[in-house]
């Protein structure tokens, strides 16, 4: 019988570990490597200066602010997924969801900048944030190395809704100020943001609902609730191919490849263009040969085939816009934002 | 394709060897991280979601189906054997179970939970494959104002069920309403509460809030009484401490009779625990209490519910567990997954290169069916593979409790680190576990607590996005027919409660009625 228990109860701690592995690999990867850099430093420190090359020797944590399974996760993993041929070491994907994404983003903004730790965003957790409550950080101190993908703010009604077009939705919510009801996401999410730069620009006033997230925005609008729902393309995509919902427009510059005859905001004459990127950052202050050794390692990881066949099978476009474009579009973001929300 | 031969496709891929022995795995898996305290089915899916879109869809399906029904049998072991849930959905099997096992019952307890769930996430199942639009379109049913009135019914259901004082039930659902405010505002999530203290922002994690309230606060004090005996052993005063042993008391069996007497509480726990499983954000933990404390109301032994009534393990074992496929309807239905694990279980489909959503019908037809194949033989794996570990777990509890509990605090803060990654969470899982001593020392009960906890923020959102809705105008809460009727069953059940509460004191006055603590 004692036997038995010690069996079990090592396999409860092996559980544990197992459990805990994906800290715990993390903690032990960087132990490792910081062991094997101790050694290979001597190395590459001689190669280095000669041959002017960065190599990677030990794993990359990239932190990601949200509870797995999201759009951001989603996208992470699949870089992460490939680096080990293109970049030549692993990259461990962690969720540090606390206190709305900000444990996350402090972890990144307190480890060494050594490029070993880096952070997979949206806007949201990394300027919404930091423009409406105090953080620990300043917008500059981190920049952009290589955006994943961008996903579209989605405008959506029932099929059965009385709004075909999104023309017919803003000339209703202009003689009907604040009556029909719009459930967009959190509040200052992806889609929200786009909604209310368009009362602006359009003169249009609907009545803002935030729901706890795109899936509640989808279900009040399926159920009823409320007459139109603000979301991005994969929560809704399965409802519009089921003929249950209608997309009227998406805030972006192009149309997006799931919603072909949906157009964009731009196309009906409202400069409203917000697309959310997903974009992998690293504090400012990581020296630039290794914030461009890990742009074109990464660059290479998203343009091989293996990543953009397993981005196919699951709905996600990787773009892989570098550094310098990435870097145009973070400050545009914040200037955005700072209005919107300033 | 003919349905015969998607069967016949969708049987073969739900069979192969490999897609088993995950589905085994997984229920193996999920039924040891759901006994121990802080691990959890959703931190278990979490950590492997980067592998499963390595392997075949129909194996990952099986691997998550098996964590998920056996992490929701789990949390009962624990919560029976030693009175710590190990899952926040096993809350309220404490409040029957653990006074079973210290009557010398824990394997019947155990053997209750393990029917009762399998019964609930049976039947959730089958509803799960025979009605998931019909299912689907009741959840979307559900908007704002529903919403709210079903969790006032919740809360006041689990409030005014304490035994000793609804006084003290309903301040502790308070207080929760209260600490669940702290953090972000449910609306726009701006900082409040907080008392500029960091630990507060952005509010209080719900795992660490659980364990902490009732596992570690059980810990201490059981800790606290070990080492009194240990002392009052010493001075001669006291026998030895009385450990809960599976096999010592001969009558501890389990049959038929038991189950068919608990019969009704289980159907109540699968009904409940379907509805409330279909509706997103609801959660398991609401499915549990809402199952014990209606469980309550049609049991015919409800003057023995928190003293160790089978029924009282039935109805919240049969609420939890009926979540699991439950949850997975409004999924398939529409994409909107109905729990946090749905939602994993979804992102995985997606990582498959599957939509979930209403297209899945048409565009996955093999794969669906073979989910379904699935979710129904991981049942009876949940029961084979359940019914070989309760022993061996339960034994577990014999351990001498100056092992046992420094090996509980410590798994219980290590998973609620691994949660989030974040030490915050470990300074909620102790400030929570100090308060779950104060709670209990003063006798106010922790159910209606963590419900005020739970519900607390979804009512506030709830209630703001209803009057937001309908410009600020309060009667239309009471313009909607399923929010009617959950008010009027709010009322309804304050009035049974009252009077059954009042006809107990009359017995309790006339016979010399003592209450075993």
């Amino acid at each position: 019988m004692k036997k038995l228990l010690a069996v079990l109860l090592a396999m409860a701690m092996m559980l544990a570990l197992a459990a805990c592995g994906d800290t715990g690999s993390q903690n032990n990867g960087g132990q490792n490597g910081e062991n094997q850099s101790g050694t290979g430093d001597t190395n590459t420190d001689q190669n280095n200066p000669s041959s002017g090359e960065v190599t990677f020797d030990k794993t990359i944590k990239l932190i990601v602010p949200y509870d797995a399974g999201g759009g951001v996760y989603n996208a992470a993993i699949i870089v992460a997924a490939e680096a080990q041929k293109y970049l030549g070491t692993t990259i461990d994907v962690v969720c540090m969801a606390g206190n709305g994404g900000q444990e996350g983003i402090e972890y990144v903004y307190n480890q060494a900048s050594d490029g070993y730790t880096l952070l997979a965003t949206d806007y949201g957790p990394l300027i919404s944030t930091a423009i409406e409550e105090d953080v620990v950080y300043q917008l500059d101190e981190f920049t952009p190395i290589i955006e994943m993908t961008q996903v579209l703010p989605t405008f959506f009604v029932k099929s059965d809704s009385p709004y075909q077009t999104m023309e017919d939705l803003i000339e209703a919510a202009k003689a009907n100020p604040g009556q029909i009801s719009v459930g967009h996401g959190k509040f200052h999410s992806v889609p929200h943001l786009p909604l209310m730069l368009l009362e602006d620009l359009s003169g249009a006033d609907f009545n803002e609902v935030p729901t706890s997230g795109g899936s509640e925005a989808l279900a009040f609008t399926l159920g009823g609730s409320v007459d139109v729902g603000a979301s991005v393309p994969s929560t809704v995509a399965g409802s519009v191919a089921a003929g249950d919902l209608r997309v009227l427009a998406v805030a972006a510059e192009d149309r997006a490849p799931e919603f072909p005859d949906a157009p964009t905001l731009k196309e009906l004459g409202y400069e409203v263009s917000m697309p959310a990127w997903y974009t992998i950052f690293c504090k400012s202050d990581v020296p630039q040969e290794i914030r461009d050794a890990l742009e074109q390692g990464l660059a290479d990881v998203i343009a091989s085939a293996e990543a953009q066949e397993t981005a196919a099978a699951s709905n996600v476009t990787l773009t892989g816009t570098g550094s310098a474009e990435s870097y145009t579009l973070y400050n545009n973001t914040i200037r955005d934002l700072t209005t919107l929300l300033g | 394709m003919a349905l015969g031969e998607v069967l016949v496709q969708a049987l073969g891929s739900a069979f192969q060897p490999m897609t088993v022995l995950y589905a085994f795995i997984g229920v193996a898996l999920g039924v040891t991280v759901g006994a121990i305290p802080g691990l959890t089915g959703d931190m278990a899916i979490s950590i492997l979601l980067p592998f499963v879109y390595k392997v075949d869809p129909t194996m990952s399906l099986g691997l998550l189906i098996g964590i998920y029904k056996g992490s929701m049998f789990g949390g009962s072991i624990s919560a029976i054997s030693f009175g710590v849930p190990g899952t926040p959905a096993a809350a309220a099997t404490v409040e029957d179970g653990y006074p079973l096992a210290k009557k010398g019952y824990p394997k019947r307890a155990m053997l209750q939970a393990l029917y009762s769930s399998v019964t609930g996430d049976f039947f959730s199942s089958i509803l799960l494959i025979f009605l998931t639009i019909p299912m689907g379109q009741l959840a979307i049913q559900f908007g704002p104002t529903e919403f709210f009135a079903l969790y006032v019914f919740s809360l006041v259901v689990i409030a005014i069920l304490n035994r000793d004082s609804r006084t003290k039930g309903i301040l502790a659902s308070v207080l929760g309403l209260l600490i669940g405010a702290i953090g972000t505002d449910p609306v726009t999530g701006a900082s409040r509460m907080t008392f500029g203290i960091k630990l507060f922002r952005g509010g209080f994690a719900t795992v660490p809030v659980l364990v902490g309230t009732f596992a570690i606060s059980e810990l201490i004090i059981q800790y606290a009484n070990a080492h009194r005996e240990k002392i009052l052993y010493k001075l001669g005063q006291a026998k030895e401490r009385l450990t809960i042993d599976l096999n010592k008391n001969k009558d501890d069996k389990y049959g038929w009779k038991h189950y068919w007497d608990t019969f009704r509480c289980t159907v109540v726990g699968s009904v409940i625990g379907t509805f409330i499983g279909i509706l997103p954000g609801a959660g398991s933990s609401i499915a549990c209490y809402l199952s014990y404390g209606v469980g309550r109301s049609v049991a015919k032994d409800a003057d023995e519910f928190g003293k160790g009534s089978l029924n009282g393990v039935a109805a919240p074992e049969a609420g939890n567990s009926a979540t699991c496929g439950a949850s997975i309807i409004p999924l398939l239905a529409f994409g909107i997954p109905g729990s946090a694990t749905a939602a994993l279980i979804g992102a995985a489909l997606t990582m498959q290169g599957i939509n979930p959503g209403p297209t899945m019908f048409s565009a996955n037809q093999v794969i669906i069916y073979a989910f379904f194949i699935i979710v129904l033989y991981a049942s009876f794996f949940n029961l084979g593979v359940s019914r070989l570990l309760i022993p061996l777990y339960a034994k577990i509890s014999k351990m001498k409790p100056k092992y046992l509990i420094p090996i509980i605090f410590a798994l219980a803060i290590l998973g609620c680190y691994t949660t989030d990654n974040s030490i915050s969470n470990v300074w909620t899982l102790l400030l929570f576990g100090a308060l779950g001593v104060v709670l209990r020392k003063f006798r106010i009960p922790l159910g209606p607590f963590v419900l005020g906890y739970l519900i607390g923020p979804a009512a506030e959102r709830s209630l703001r996005q209803a009057l937001s809705m309908n410009g600020n105008n309060l009667m239309v809460l009471f313009q909607r027919p399923i929010a009617i009727a959950f008010y009027i069953a709010t009322v309804a059940f304050i009035f049974i409660i009252c009077y059954t509460f009042k006809k107990n004191k009359e017995t309790l006055d006339k016979g010399a009625h003592s209450d075993d603590e």
